[in-house]
């Protein structure tokens, strides 16, 4: 299958279909898998394919990385979840769906961090969102690389996003203030939750302007209550739960429960899940006479 | 030859010691999952599992966010009040030799130019305590900027694991050498005689010439190099390297409050944030990723040793572990060693 | 300093709530116009904030305002149907959903925050609850969980 996505990649590059393919290749030693940019078909055989391969690549098609896109027109190596961010960059007019080559490529799940990898892929070292996942067979894509994936997903192992969301939702909102309040305070601010998202592709982000300072940069609870309150809220109808932001938090703190948390209340409110669809409206910038809530007096 | 010896049972009695004087004990602890330095009030809360801690101690000499001062205006007119700064006597315990080694390059930038008081206060009223390296990991490479894992620099006393759990204890300084006699309760006079245990020694990455990156980096061709945006084209922009890195230093002054009291804080930043150099015309003089993490090298292997003679990356690997995008610095210092 | 501008505390243990409301211009500040120029009495407990519409409150300023030493929240608007750019209190209430959702998950006692939808002649419906929300706010205290967060002692 690896052999599989290199051919694929010098075929695109050699034909001059696309100037660059994003993918997946080895760090020096072999130990980590790291983003790889391969600009000459012969540099092909330096892209992977393993359970390693957990970086959600659709970021660098966001519009930050303007020196990629001087590279030309990309093709990029996706899992299924991945394909999901970009087709939210796609129905949010991010990226021309005609303008970036997907490589899908079928998977039986990845690692949760690369630091967890011991050889073999057990459902205690996978995230949530492989546990539940239904695009393991990419649903967008130009080509699929790989076996159909008739891979059912192993049971969840207790304790995971959803038991936690539903463990914080019985508790009394001052225990959850206090669990948040706890987890928020670890937080640096050195924003690699949004400098990863795919979806944060604000070229001046809120927490940037200072004319007045909206979101106080110190790393103070505070300041840090109110930059993940609004990292979560311009997520909400948009987070496809690729769980990269919370994956690449220094200080561990559990951003899937809030983003999962949002995804569902988008879900039950306006029957909403996003990445799915390109050409769908998202869900905060549209709006139905209908939409039902109780607590508007 | 070692001064004293201390039992790891006795980690307890040292602590208690250390506190009972006034003093703040700060080591390694775990928490979300990770060992991070955090004030300690007895020995259970210690982790002896960890390669190094996920944040600096410069946490406690640099904290991320600081008062400087605070102001108010009222019938009277304007008041500033600064902060007067009397920090507690603290001891670091647990500290490794590559992160005890940044003490003199972040004391070499807060004392150049003008003196930084909220950092040199600290470091006056802190001991640093090193245990040598018996474990790590594939990110370390100290040995590859010239350290090793017993180095002493920067450490007032340094401990040595024996084969049996216990340390071997070193002072290697005045303060040190004040240390142990203050707590020589929790010191033993003489050990089991057991064996220092073996120390991890990271294998010296063979592409990596220190003083030709030197070299290369005093000349300005390399500036233009598109080898900068080809090697570090995955870099996202964000601040964890720099944020967990023992010799990072670089901090934004801003006013928190309403108009009529507030205070004046000193927050870390990070030169990988792109509005880290934007100027208020909205010209960027380093605007695109590539030029931010050139500087980030340029500032670790040029700016320092030139500037300070000082080391500006003491191989402690964790911006290695932390990058999301595994951007690893030891792979461009070999590609700057060509 | 002009003295036009009152000098905002942002601390104080003062029993009386401070109660922060974001109203669009067209109803809600209307309706609130309607009984202050009928007479009606209600507790003085709210600072009034007026924007064109419910579609322009960003959920950042119900933060901010939290941030500020406010004890409570109010946000309101026409009633859906009746906004007078047509859509902006639909927009506005697929947005509420989501953040009072997200407030409520994070722990803030939603009891400090109420959404009310306030029509131009609804002015005993705002008395009403103004009177409410300064008593169940009241009742609560000072919202001492926030306020707190700014201080952390570094040594």
């Amino acid at each position: 299958m690896e052999n599989a996505v290199r051919e694929k990649a010098k075929g695109l590059l050699t034909s001059g279909e696309v100037k660059v393919v994003i993918g997946w290749g080895w760090n020096r030693n072999g130990t980590r898998t790291t983003p790889v940019f391969i600009t000459r078909p012969e540099d092909a055989g330096r892209l992977v394919w393993n359970p390693l391969c957990v970086n959600n690549l659709s970021v660098y098609l966001t519009r930050k990385f303007k020196d990629i896109q001087a590279l030309g027109r990309p093709a990029i190596v996706a899992k299924g979840c991945d394909i999901k961010n970009i087709a939210v960059l796609v129905s949010e007019a991010q990226v021309k769906r005609e303008d970036v080559y997907i490589i899908g490529v079928t998977c039986d799940g990845v690692v949760y961090r690369q630091e967890l990898w011991k050889g073999e892929l057990t459902p205690n070292i996978m995230p949530t969102k492989c546990h539940n996942c239904d695009v393991r067979n990419p649903h967008i894509a130009d080509c699929v690389i790989g076996d159909r994936s008739g891979f059912v997903p192993p049971e969840a192992p207790a304790g995971m996003v959803f038991d936690r969301i539903k463990a914080l939702d019985a508790k009394e909102s001052a225990q959850r203030w206090e669990f948040w309040i706890k987890e928020f305070s670890r937080c640096v601010k050195c924003y690699a939750c949004r400098q990863v998202c795919s979806l944060c592709y604000c070229e001046r982000c809120i927490t940037e302007k200072n004319m007045p300072q909206w979101i106080e940069t110190s790393a103070h609870p505070r300041g840090n209550l109110s930059w993940n309150l609004t990292r979560a809220m311009h997520l909400a109808g948009r987070c496809t739960f690729c769980g990269e932001c919370e994956r690449a938090c220094p200080v561990n703190i559990p951003l899937n429960l809030v983003n999962q948390k949002l995804i569902t209340v988008v879900k039950d409110a306006f029957d909403y899940r996003s990445g799915y669809d390109a050409s769908a409206h998202p869900p905060m910038i549209v709006f139905s006479p209908e939409d039902k809530e109780n607590f508007i007096k | 030859m070692a001064d004293k010896f201390l039992k790891r049972e006795n980690l307890g009695r040292l602590i208690d010691s250390v506190r009972n004087g006034g003093a703040r004990f700060v080591a390694p602890a775990i928490d979300a999952r990770q060992a991070v330095y955090r004030a300690i009030s007895g020995a259970d809360e210690v982790t002896w599992d960890y390669i190094l801690p996920r944040n600096s101690f410069k946490d406690y000499l640099f904290p991320q966010t600081e008062v400087v001062a605070e102001y108010s205006i009222g019938e009277g007119g304007v008041e500033i009040r600064g902060r007067e700064l009397s920090p507690k006597d603290t001891v670091v315990f647990g500290s490794r030799p590559c992160e005890a080694a940044s003490l003199a390059s972040l004391r070499s930038v807060f004392t150049w130019d003008s003196v930084d008081e909220f950092y040199t206060a600290r470091e006056d009223k802190t001991t640093v305590v090193t245990v040598a390296c018996t474990n790590g990991d594939e990110a370390c490479f100290c040995t590859t900027v010239g350290l090793s894992p017993e180095s002493v620099a920067g450490s007032d006393v340094m401990l040595r694991e024996t084969a049996d759990g216990d340390f071997s204890v070193t002072a290697i300084t005045g303060r040190g050498r004040g240390f142990l006699s203050a707590h020589s309760a929790a010191f033993e006079d003489s050990g089991s005689g057991s064996a220092q245990k073996p120390l991890f020694v990271p294998e010296k990455i063979e592409g990596v010439d220190i003083s030709r990156i030197k070299e290369r980096l005093a000349r300005k061709e390399h500036y233009d190099d598109p080898v900068w945006a080809g090697l570090t084209r995955k870099c996202i922009g964000c601040g964890a390297c720099t944020f967990v890195c023992p010799t990072c230093h670089c901090f934004d002054i801003i006013d928190e409050g309403t108009a009529f009291e507030g205070e004046r804080r000193k927050n870390w930043d990070a030169c990988q944030f792109d509005s880290f150099t934007l100027h208020a015309s909205g010209h960027n003089p380093r605007d695109a990723q590539f030029k931010r993490w050139r500087n980030r090298f340029m500032c670790k292997f040029n700016f320092y040793p030139n500037k300070f003679n000082s080391r500006g990356c003491v191989g402690c690997g964790r911006c290695i572990r932390v990058c999301p995008v595994r951007l690893d610095i030891t792979e461009v210092m070999e590609e700057m060693s060509r | 300093m002009g003295e036009h501008t009152e000098h905002t505390q942002t601390t104080g243990n003062s029993s009386e709530p401070r109660i922060m409301a974001f109203v669009c211009n067209w109803c809600t500040y209307a309706g609130a116009d309607l009984a202050g120029t009928s007479r009606m009495e209600y507790r003085p407990n709210v600072r009034v904030i007026k924007l064109p519409c419910t579609g322009r409150i960003d959920p950042l300023f119900i933060i901010k305002a939290f941030e500020n030493g406010a004890d409570g929240v109010l946000v309101s608007g026409c009633h859906p149907g009746d906004c007078h750019y047509t859509t902006g209190n639909y927009h506005a209430r697929r947005r509420w959903i989501a953040f009072k959702n997200l407030m409520e998950f994070v722990g803030i006692d939603m009891r400090r925050l109420h959404f009310s939808w306030v029509s131009a002649s609804e002015a005993i419906k705002w008395v009403d609850l103004i009177n409410n929300v300064t008593e169940e706010v009241g009742k609560l205290g000072p919202f001492m969980e926030y306020k707190g967060l700014g201080a952390q002692a570094v040594e």
